[in-house]
């Protein structure tokens, strides 16, 4: 027997060894010194994403071919790295104003990358499946992390019950896939599916209702807003972001890889979901008068502008074009990742006193009250809408390339009209922050010097790549050619 | 000139004025004013270096191109031909002009204030000077938002429901525009050249026709809801009567000019085919505009939607000679744009003089206004001419050479449009006469101890543009000089495109 080769799997070994360190660090701090965890986690990460950069390049198959280390995936481990760091720097003094533990939170947390990490490195439906579960059990965790809070509680056993039977449905895709074609290998899968008929088509949909429910699309997504308010605020932030990625992942690994071969026969469901998620999100966003639940709706109609990335990657013929639809939906979820968190944050900043639950009335005078911090919300809500020159109109940008070039314009067309129609709701919390008084009890600023530097970096960050993109496309670009 | 890029400097001045009011103390509104007025200035020195643009050189001049990001051809590339010569200069001018009229009228959060004047400035002089269809809709888009906090902040009572119609409206036109951008610039990269966004490579292609209609349908869209035209400018007399002053001032003066000038800088070179075939509806829309807004204008209330409206009459002026494709058309339509920039705004300046004094617009509280303010009388009269059309002012060139050139498209359009001399002769005269002339109303009588004559600060912002109104209607010569040769260009793509060929429109 041959000993596996563990280099390539340097981060996965430093996240499990950070899980553990945090746990271990965390029994031997006194209630003062807890802060440290914060410092302590962050450094882990930062040395996990180092850990990535001599796995850039190596594209082997490890585990019998259950793993792999392409750069795609390394690309998703760094995005990963980026938004576990941004939510360990935001949520501490949200925690701490509640009395929730910071170890416990950044265990869960690393955790969960953990399964993100599997997921982007899947190459085995045995092995998705086992990195999903990974991801989503600390995040059901983390949902119901203020155990005191009934909404949380509640969100937590929503989002356990429906992702569970999400997990099931999906579970039940993978055997009906391994029944008919003797295989779980994701490469190589469209030709046995092919083969198998109608009955493979019946497995694909099951995948798909699967995937796409972990993904949140229109109408798989009714987890989302309950799970998404009850969660505690960075959290939340959190989880519109991370199981997104995750959710991407599966689904670039699925779709892309697995069953590229025949992205003729899905593209219609594709272009469809895409279209009913962005539309559907939308036009409950709009109703929405608290913002937290204003942010969760619309992260679905984030998720169907996403997914018109894959549509576009399926009906596209030439390789250069399909590569660009998957380009388009990592650049997507990154960028996306970093001005929701961000945005996230901010709600966050305005629930010091516990009781707020970040109504729109809470914003009413920002500007006049923290010119920085409504500044800084305005250029992530104008990034959430899509204005250049930041990160999220750079993102839209991408899929209607990517779209306009696959020769699907209506889908283009579809993503225009939605975002002028997300203006509305994004820009109204610009009118409550800059033409609105403020309440007469204003919602008292949490202005945490953490959770401060780390949205200045992000909204510097939403502006930078929005303006200058060029050396994450170089990266974006290379790492998805390992799939072509 | 060699080696200095004017261009950039012309446009990112502003930002440099707004990096610096970022400095400022909230309270220091003093230094906030002097630091916008001073950016402005600056941007406008610059701007004067392009009067020594050459009418018989290149075509596009001060020419600045670095690359941004390659991956997909977007370049940084600057130039301007005689038409964004006159164009970068008026918003030049009216920026300066409004930002020292904001010098009182605003007190509150002056800061942020000027920092969204600036920064509307370099929106809009980006769009102006860029040469590549991508950072055209970033400056486009960079634009938009500025106002959308100008009127939504200093504006009047229902400044959030008119600044949210503003921005939607725009919105939906532009990002329709974004999308037909991309699909012209693919079109190109699809038929084997590199990706590129730069406008002079995409003009000279033969797209497609099926592309063009469409492509032409939603940069229309986009324009044609800046111009605007009807019957999508309902957004128009919302924003205007809500807008601060110098917001409106720039609003009409420049930001409906960003439409005017779509069409002819993208629209009619780029997609020639669809714009001959498309012709004869959009003439139709501008003649409908004309008159429609010349009739609507004659019921207002309210000073302000008053010269909103005829906005929307000259500006089918602006239409109509863009799309008859000749060389007077079209030089009329540029110079009425001028025109019609500098007049409504000294209009609008105008009505901001008597709000100052009185809060009210409403033509009904007005009256006798000429006994106490003689000389506000003969300014106001002065505009009020210039916009009617009268001979000597600038308004004439722009509506006569439009007349002439819709005269040999058809005597027919041309004389449904000559109506609206007419038109707005009655309702400017109509609106000066129950302004300054008629017996004073009880309420205009409330203020009248108060009521004085303009001001030193008023005299200094209105002085550039009663030289331009007078200069430009005896003159005309450098600035139809300037644009004759774009106007040549022009013609030159549409005479040789037959329309589009492979599909007829019902039309």
């Amino acid at each position: 027997m041959e000993l596996i080769d563990l280099a390539p799997l340097l981060p996965e070994l430093i996240l499990v060894l950070l899980v553990l360190a945090i746990i271990t660090v965390d029994l031997f701090l006194s209630r003062t010194a807890k802060w440290i965890l914060t410092p302590f986690t962050v450094a882990g990460l930062v040395l996990v994403g180092a850990a990535c950069i001599p796995v850039w390049g190596v594209n082997e198959r490890i585990f019998e071919g259950f793993y792999v280390v392409d750069d795609l995936s390394v690309f998703f481990k760094a995005a990963t790295v980026v938004i576990g760091v941004l939510a360990a720097l935001f949520a501490p003094s949200y925690l701490a104003q509640r009395r929730l533990p910071l170890g416990e939170f950044n265990a869960i947390l690393v955790f969960g990358l953990i399964g993100m990490f599997v997921l982007a490195s899947s190459a085995d439906l045995i092995t998705l499946f086992i990195g999903l579960e990974l991801m989503v059990m600390p995040a059901y965790l983390l949902t119901a992390f203020h155990k005191t809070d009934r909404y949380s509680n509640e969100g937590g056993l929503k989002y356990f019950l429906l992702g569970s039977f999400a997990s099931a449905i999906l579970l039940f895709g993978i055997s009906w896939t391994y029944g008919l074609t003797g295989s779980t290998r994701i490469e190589g899968m469209s030709a046995l599916a092919l083969a198998a008929g109608p009955a493979g088509i019946v497995a694909i949909g099951l995948l798909t209702v699967g995937a796409t429910f972990k993904a949140a699309a229109v109408p798989f997504h009714f987890w989302t807003p309950d799970a998404y308010q009850g969660a505690p605020t960075p959290i939340t932030g959190f989880l519109s972001v991370g199981p997104k990625l995750g959710a991407f992942a599966l689904l670039v690994r699925l779709f892309a890889e697995g069953l590229g071969g025949m992205s003729a026969d899905w593209f219609t469901v594709m272009a469809i979901l895409a279209v009913v998620t962005m539309t559907g999100g939308n036009i409950v966003a709009l109703t929405q008068t608290n913002v937290k639940r204003m942010l969760a709706y619309s992260s679905i109609a984030h998720t169907g502008y996403i997914l018109a990335g894959l549509a576009a990657f399926a009906h596209a013929v030439d390789p250069d074009i399909r590569a660009q639809g998957i380009e388009s939906i990592l650049f997507y979820v990154l960028g996306y990742g970093v001005m929701n968190m961000a945005a996230f944050a901010v709600v966050g900043m305005l629930q010091r006193d516990p009781r707020r639950f970040g109504g729109l009335g809470g914003f009413a005078g920002l500007a006049g009250r923290a010119p920085w911090l409504a500044a800084g919300m305005a250029i992530l809500l104008l990034s959430l809408t899509g204005i250049p020159p930041t990160v999220g109109f750079f993102a839209k940008l991408y899929v209607l390339i990517a779209t306009v070039d696959a020769g699907v314009a209506w889908l283009a067309v579809a993503i225009a009209l939605n975002a002028a129609l997300a203006a509305f709701y994004y820009l109204r919390v610009i009118v409550y922050m800059y033409m609105r008084d403020p309440e007469a009890e204003p919602a008292p600023i949490d202005r945490s010097p953490l959770g401060t530097a780390a949205l200045a970096i992000s909204v510097v960050g939403v502006l930078v790549l929005g303006l200058f993109p060029e050396p994450v496309l170089a990266f974006l670009q290379a790492s998805v050619s390992s799939l072509f | 000139m060699s080696g200095l890029p004017v261009l950039s400097l012309v446009v990112f001045s502003p930002l440099i004025g707004v990096l610096a009011l970022l400095l400022v103390p909230r309270d220091n509104h003093r230094a906030a004013r002097w630091i916008a007025l001073l950016a402005s200035l600056a941007s406008f020195g610059f701007s004067l270096a392009l009067l020594g643009y050459n009418t018989g050189g290149a075509e596009f001049q001060y020419r600045e191109d670095l690359s941004w990001i390659p991956a997909f051809g977007m370049r940084y590339t600057l130039g301007v031909d005689g038409l964004s010569v006159v164009l970068v200069l008026l918003t030049t001018v009216l920026s300066v002009v409004s930002i020292f009229y904001s010098w009182d009228p605003i007190r509150v959060r002056v800061k942020e204030y000027y920092a969204a004047m600036l920064l509307l400035m370099v929106g809009m002089l980006g769009v102006f000077v860029s040469l590549d269809l991508f950072l055209f809709y970033v400056f486009w888009e960079i634009s938009l938002i500025p106002m959308y906090l100008i009127i939504g902040i200093w504006g009047g009572p229902r400044r959030v429901y008119a600044t949210v119609k503003f921005v939607i409206y725009t919105l939906v036109g532009s990002l329709l525009m974004l999308v037909a951008i991309l699909a012209v610039a693919i079109a190109h990269a699809s038929a084997g050249h590199p990706f590129t966004f730069s406008y002079e490579t995409l003009r000279g292609f033969g797209y497609a026709d099926g592309l063009q209609a469409l492509a032409f349908v939603a940069f229309f869209l986009a324009f044609a809801i800046k111009v605007p035209m009807w019957p999508f400018h309902t957004w128009l007399p919302d924003a205007h009567v809500e807008a601060p002053t110098a917001g409106s001032i720039i609003l009409a003066g420049v930001l409906l000019k960003l439409g005017g000038y779509g069409f002819l800088r993208y629209s009619l070179p780029l997609l020639p085919d669809a714009a001959v075939s498309f012709a004869p509806i959009v003439i139709a829309l501008a003649v409908i505009a004309v008159l429609y807004g010349a009739m609507v204008s004659m019921v207002q209330p309210d000073l302000k939607k008053l010269i909103a409206f005829s906005s929307v009459s000259h500006m089918g002026f602006v239409m109509l000679g863009a799309f008859v494709f000749n060389v007077q058309g079209l030089q009329g339509a540029i110079f009425q744009m001028i025109s019609h920039g500098i007049t409504t705004g000294a209009l609008f300046l105008l009505v901001g003089v008597i709000y100052e004094r009185t809060h009210d617009r409403a033509i009904a509280h007005m009256g006798g206004l000429n006994a106490r303010m003689p000389q506000y009388a003969a300014i106001f009269g002065l505009f009020t001419f210039a916009s009617i059309g009268l001979p000597g002012l600038s308004g004439f060139i722009g509506e006569f050479l439009v007349l002439l050139g819709a005269f040999q498209y058809s005597g027919w359009v041309a004389a449904a449009t000559m109506l609206v001399v007419i038109m707005s002769a009655v309702y400017m005269l109509w609106m000066f006469q129950r302004v300054f002339f008629t017996v004073p109303s009880d309420w205009m009588r409330r203020w009248w101890p108060s009521l004085k004559d303009m001001n030193r600060n008023e005299w200094l912002a209105l002085a550039p543009l009663i030289v331009l109104v007078v200069a430009l209607g005896v003159f005309p010569g450098p600035v139809l000089d300037a644009i004759s040769g774009p106007v040549d260009r022009i013609i030159e793509a549409i005479d040789a495109s037959q329309g589009l060929t492979s599909f007829r429109l019902p039309w």
